[in-house]
């Protein structure tokens, strides 16, 4: 067969590139239909992408997660490495870690399945969703306080979980032996398991319909037309060097005030993010792998630049990254990485800060900057069983320089569901007391920031444990161009009129019932001066009741109501 | 009392499908709509097509009504002010939704802004908890306290969504009482009557919208109803639901939010028809107007439901028609992406200026341009001459993209017809493979104007062989009113397992919803015989989110005997679960979240007069012109024949196009096309073809 790539038109591409946008699509709603987690089934928290034989990136189904395009890339990297030749028709690959195969943290799990066309390996489909539990020290293997890897979960190097279409069951029994309710994770195991074999389906009939070259051939030109587009929206920065710097509040075990620091050079269609200054990797798991920060650094480019652009190799080819090993965004074993996602937002949040010196209108304030993680676990006295509920909250979205930001949304490298209430309180022995904004949380400004999120939960029958991790819990979503930082988050232990703040990280905290606890997530900076923002807007703020009286005389008294 | 009528309000025209159900004679009339106020063109419409078919008013027995009052409401914003009632600690919910963005990557998109303002929504301390039980009962003076805010707020609507209700509507109801009492003029929409199922949100969205519509609909009704009572004071009025089932104007006023998206659902029942008269069980249909096209799967000759929906950003949970809409339409235009790919659509060159070749001004080129040019429609344009097309100006619009790809005119306007074809196909897997069904087991049926004109490329991309083209592709949804049943849902939200204890819970939700449908029926007057209920549950493995629509029992009399084993059951789910994601469990647990029972009363009874069969086969072309086909770069020459001169019997050969008052059909070479005894076309696609 002639597998030698041919010239394609831009008519043809744009027809094959849907059937392959198509197949991802697919495969994510296959994915998120049958699986267990509450985290896929109804936060989405899952992706897709189709790579080449080569590992890069192609496609991706339109709601995948920017985060999760890293881990992909980055298992790719490592089966490829590893298995080189001896990968089979059948075969579908496992893994999750970060130091030996690309991953980003345990929890997600990325599955992929090599496609072969006539005996020849031609692409692979890859999944990856984060499921409720990974085992280690701490139910949900999210929470803080670890300081080595090995304590966050089961650490899955690349492996075959299929060979040759024959599924390895002391793989999945060593997989199910070392999680907490075993039952659903297969059951995630399955869907993942599913996903894959319909990608390789579908993709088949794409064969079919066009032919081997033809496809191969989109691949190449979908990349390189992608990296052309990434250049030409670089290419709108004025040339020069941008920098920023912000700090995170904590790794939740020793260290406190960690700086983040980012200088961006460009020239011309080149750019240099280059991460210098920034902390070194800390005790606590708030580190990160670099895959995970080339995914936040190009999230913030997109966002700013282009937001259409397709995301896949041909972006992250065109974007120079630099941060030293061993630091806090390109950490070395063992250093535990669970909630790296914070970190990832906080990037996000300095790249944008960086950008705003050269495009103003671009990008916005900074936004809750976090992924406030709730985890509540316990004994179900219903039934006596072990239960786990976790959770990320959203919270303000920096405002822009024509609009508000919005309230109470997730931000950045994240967009997940939240989990209906009546879901909660049927599945968890739970109840849900209270879910509104944050008053006074945006932060003030011509436009002002979102706000944050609060969310009070109570153990019903029970006493539960309540594990969490906040950021911009001390160093608030700050503001530009003279917009007024937001407000930051908490967590606070209630009981009665008793209200006890918690650490920002907190670890193993009991929930005797009749008590509560409550999260309120960060709000988000404003943007531009307060005394700029307009009469009718302020009044709306007040009498929508977001911002207390005190807080609009204090920041927008120049508004006075027409009697 | 022998006429039944059909009435699809569109953008553009009022479209009319009358039949006398006594001999099966039908008229089609047509009339400009008019959107301030859609009943002066139907009582217009009305007076006109019965002046003109000599049909006393006083013989109408039934007028079945296709309302797009509430989506326009819905578009425009300009539904009434409503207040909200929640439970305490949940007054943001709405506006907090599922806390996510519309668009992972685009910083400047957003969500709608909430149909009610923060400083109209109030709280009442009151809680049921998962089981229905009262956690807090709400006290009199608190509920006096929130019907004071509300009166004082001046809404004119007020929604009441309480968590839990579903279990447990007790609350919902005090509030409504004492709302009654004391603002009778405020017209209330309680979460456990518009819709009593779970996921709070979804639920509260569905409610709010359904306030938000209620005055709107009622002031339409009461100027519909009377004008249709003034002339045919004996005639029925039947509106449509988005689940392809008519109500009755007095359902309709309580939830107006159940219209929403009843466009689409008539032209999928109506398809639904063709797909009986014509014998073809299983069809997918191709709806393509001016801006965008919907598609639909027909089983077993009906259509599919579903019941996550979103209107103009907001999420609503109610059955609707399984219709997904694509940004594929005549006035779709062709344009380079910042990469490089040419796309078509979603930007639409809409009536006005309109495509290039109408020469109203319109320079860009559209997916009518590219048929034009490719000779596959006719110059003569197509409501029958009235409006000439100029082929000079879609070959000026498509000049420049030709250039740039170094094409041919022809072969760029070619593969812009390609890449239309592409996303409607990717709809159409959508709701074909991603649901499990083959698109080759089913058939083709494409109507609306634009159609017919891309069904072909469509058929072949899916790999499917055949293709029904309705006699009137311009009347389809106006046909499907006519013939749509009565149709009520009701639902009993509850969680059990599926074993011996769960089947005694389903035996008992099935007497209580049953006797519910049956007050319904008694309400709508519905003879015993024409009565039909059909039970559902919604159920999964123990532990995922998302439910399975399983059916469980239909009859027209449905009784606990009427139950399948517990086998039976779980075969039927473990079966839905293969198809609808390739693998199912027989060994493990599964629950039932939503038991549904769905009361049909039939209302038409089919009596089409069959067309005269033609005795000799000597079908005339009208004209000869060059058409290209598959082949960009080859022309044929082309007979073209008029749809009104083709009877049952009638076989034509490819390369033909066929054109009629509503929309042009290209039969490709190879293919050949039968006319059936109902005027319908069924053309045989090439087995070669690809």
């Amino acid at each position: 067969m002639n597998t030698q790539p041919q010239k394609l038109d831009p008519i043809s591409l744009e027809i094959i590139s849907n059937s392959l946008r198509s197949i991802a699509d697919e495969c994510f709603v296959a994915l998120m239909r049958s699986a267990f987690s509450t985290n896929i089934k109804e936060r989405n928290d899952h992706s897709i992408v189709i790579v080449d034989k080569s590992g890069r990136l192609v496609v991706q189904a339109a709601m995948t997660l920017p985060i999760h395009i890293a881990s992909m890339g980055g298992m790719m990297k490592s089966v490829l490495s590893k298995y080189g030749s001896d990968i089979h028709e059948g075969d579908i690959f496992v893994a999750n870690d970060p130091y030996v195969a690309g991953g980003t943290h345990l929890p997600d799990i990325n599955y992929a399945m090599p496609l072969f066309v006539g005996g020849e390996l031609a692409a692979f489909v890859c999944n990856i969703a984060h499921h409720a539990d990974i085992g280690g020290m701490v139910p949900g293997s999210m929470a803080g306080g670890m300081t080595e890897i090995f304590q966050e979960g089961l650490r899955i190097p690349a492996v075959k979980l299929f060979s040759r279409g024959e599924l390895q069951t002391d793989v999945m029994d060593i997989l199910m032996l070392n999680v907490r309710v075993p039952e659903e994770r297969k059951g995630d195991h399955n869907a993942q398991i599913a996903s894959c074999k319909l990608g390789a389906r579908r993709f088949q009939e794409v064969v079919d319909v066009h032919g081997l070259p033809k496809i191969l051939a989109t691949f190449d030109e979908i990349i390189a037309r992608t990296a052309l587009r990434m250049k030409a929206a670089i290419s709108q920065i004025p040339d020069g060097t941008y920098e920023f710097e912000d700090f995170m509040d904590g790794d939740g075990v020793s260290t406190f005030d960690i700086p983040i620091h980012v200088s961006i050079t460009v020239k011309g269609d080149k750019i240099c993010v280059d991460f210098a200054g920034t902390s070194l990797q800390v005790r606590g798991n708030i580190n990160t792998t670099l895959n995970a920060v080339q995914a936040s650094v190009c999230y913030a480019l997109i966002a700013s630049l282009d937001a259409d652009m397709p995301s896949n190799q041909g972006v992250l080819d065109v974007v120079e990254i630099l941060a030293e090993p061993g630091t806090l965004l390109n950490s070395v074993f063992p250093a535990p990485v669970a909630a790296r996602a914070h970190a990832c937002q906080r990037v996000i949040d300095v790249v944008l800060g960086a950008i705003s010196k050269a495009l103003p209108e671009h990008v916005i304030a900074a936004a809750n900057g976090a992924n406030t993680t709730a985890v509540f676990s316990g004994n179900d006295p219903r039934n006596g069983k072990p239960y786990v509920y976790f959770e990320t909250l959203g919270g303000g979205m920096g405002a822009r320089a024509h609009k508000d930001g919005k309230d109470g949304v997730q931000v950045g490298i994240t967009n997940t569901s939240n989990l209906p209430v009546e879901s909660i309180e049927q599945e968890y022995p739970l109840r849900v007391i209270e879910y509104c904004f944050v008053e006074d949380s945006g932060g003030a400004g011509r436009q002002r920031g979102g706000m944050g999120l609060r969310r009070v939960l109570t153990p019903v029958g029970h006493e539960c444990v309540f594990n969490g991790a906040g950021e911009r819990f001390r160093y608030q979503p700050w503001g530009l161009f003279g917009g007024e930082a937001g407000k930051s988050g908490q967590f606070i232990l209630r009981c009665g009129p008793n209200e006890t703040r918690l650490d920002d990280k907190p670890n193993e905290v009991p929930v005797p019932q009749g008590t509560n606890i409550v999260v309120e997530t960060p709000g988000a900076g404003g943007y531009g001066c307060a005394a700029e923002r307009q009469a009718d807007s302020v009044l709306l703020d007040q009498d929508s009741g977001k911002f207390s009286p005190t807080f609009i005389q204090k920041y927008y008294g120049h508004v006075k109501r027409e009697t | 009392m022998s006429w039944i009528i059909g009435v699809d309000v569109g953008g553009t025209f009022t479209d009319f499908y009358a039949t006398n159900s006594k001999n099966g004679t039908t008229h089609v009339w047509k009339t400009s709509s008019t959107p301030s106020n859609p009943a002066d063109a139907i009582l217009g419409g009305l007076d006109a097509l019965c002046k003109h078919y000599d049909i006393p008013l006083a013989e109408i027995e039934r007028l079945s009504h296709g309302t797009t009052v509430g989506t326009n409401a819905l578009i425009q914003r300009t539904g009434s002010t409503v207040a909200l009632i929640t439970t305490k600690g949940f007054r943001d919910l709405l506006e907090i939704g599922r806390q996510t963005r519309p668009h992972m990557y685009d910083l400047q998109k957003d969500h709608p802004a909430p149909l009610v303002d923060r400083e109209q929504r109030f709280e009442l301390h009151e809680r049921m908890d998962a089981a229905g039980q009262v956690v807090v009962e709400p006290t009199a003076e608190d509920i006096d306290a929130v019907v004071d805010q509300v009166i004082a707020s001046g809404a004119s609507a007020c929604a009441i969504g309480f968590l839990f209700a579903f279990r447990n509507d007790a609350h919902e109801k005090l509030v409504a009482q004492a709302l009654r009492k004391r603002a009778p003029e405020i017209v209330l929409s309680l979460s456990s009557e518009v819709q009593p199922e779970f996921r709070e949100y979804e639920r509260l969205s569905t409610t709010v919208l359904n306030a938000y519509l209620q005055p709107v609909m009622w002031g339409y009704l009461q100027t519909l109803e009377d004008g249709i009572s003034d002339r045919a004071p004996d005639a029925s009025l039947g509106i449509n639901q988005s689940s392809g089932g008519l109500m009755s104007p007095k359902t309709s006023r309580e939830f107006p939010i159940r219209t929403a998206l009843s466009g689409p659902a008539a032209g999928a029942v109506g398809a639904g028809h063709v797909s009986m008269q014509t014998d073809r069980r299983n069809v997918i249909t191709l709806d393509m107007g001016g801006t965008s096209a919907d598609v639909a799967l027909i089983r077993d000759f009906s259509v599919d439901l579903t019941f996550d929906r979103d209107v103009t950003g907001f999420p609503i949970r109610l059955p609707c028609v399984d219709v997904e809409t694509v940004g594929a339409g005549g006035g779709s235009i062709a344009w380079f992406d910042r990469d490089g790919l040419l796309k078509v659509g979603p930007i639409s060159a809409g009536a006005a200026p309109g495509p290039a070749c109408y020469g109203r001004g319109g320079t860009k080129p559209t997916t009518t341009d590219a048929n034009l040019l490719l000779g596959r429609l006719s110059s003569r344009g197509l409501l029958d001459g009235d409006m000439g097309l100029d082929p000079k100006l879609s070959i000026d619009a498509y000049k420049e993209l030709a250039d740039q790809l170094g094409f041919s005119v022809e072969r760029t306007a070619h593969g812009a017809l390609g890449i239309v074809v592409a996303n409607m196909v990717r709809t159409i897997r959508m709701i074909s493979v991603e649901r499990g069904h083959d698109p080759r087991d089913f058939v083709l049926m494409p109507f609306g104007g634009a159609g017919p004109l891309h069904a072909r490329d469509v058929a072949v991309s899916l790999g499917m062989r055949e293709i029904v083209v309705p006699a009137s592709p311009g009347i389809v949804c106006a046909q499907g009113l006519l013939v749509s049943d009565l149709k009520e849902a009701f639902v009993e939200s509850r969680r059990f397992m599926v074993d011996e204890k769960g089947l005694a819970i389903l035996a008992r939700s099935l007497t209580s919803l049953k006797g519910a449908a049956e007050i319904w029926f008694d309400d709508e007057n519905v003879p015993a015989e024409n009565r039909q209920l059909q039970l559902v549950v919604d159920a999964r493995y123990m532990g995922q989110n998302f439910e399975l629509a399983v059916p469980v029992a239909e009859g027209n009399n449905l009784t606990a005997d009427d139950l399948p084993t517990l086998d039976g059951l779980q075969a039927n789910f473990c079966d839905a679960h293969e198809m609808a994601y390739g693998y199912s469990s027989i060994d493990d647990a599964i629950e039932v979240v939503n038991i549904r029972m769905s009361a049909t009363a039939q209302l038409y009874r089919e009596t089409t007069a069959q067309l005269e069969k033609t005795v000799d086969d000597t079908l005339q072309p009208r004209e000869t012109r060059q058409v290209y086909f598959s082949d960009p770069e080859n022309s044929f020459e082309t007979n073209v024949y008029s749809r009104v001169d083709l009877r049952p019997g009638h076989t034509i050969h490819g390369p033909a196009i066929i054109e009629q008052l509503d929309t042009t059909t290209p039969i490709y070479p190879g293919d050949y096309a039968e006319v059936t005894p109902d005027g319908h076309l069924i053309i045989q696609i090439d087995p070669g073809a690809k």
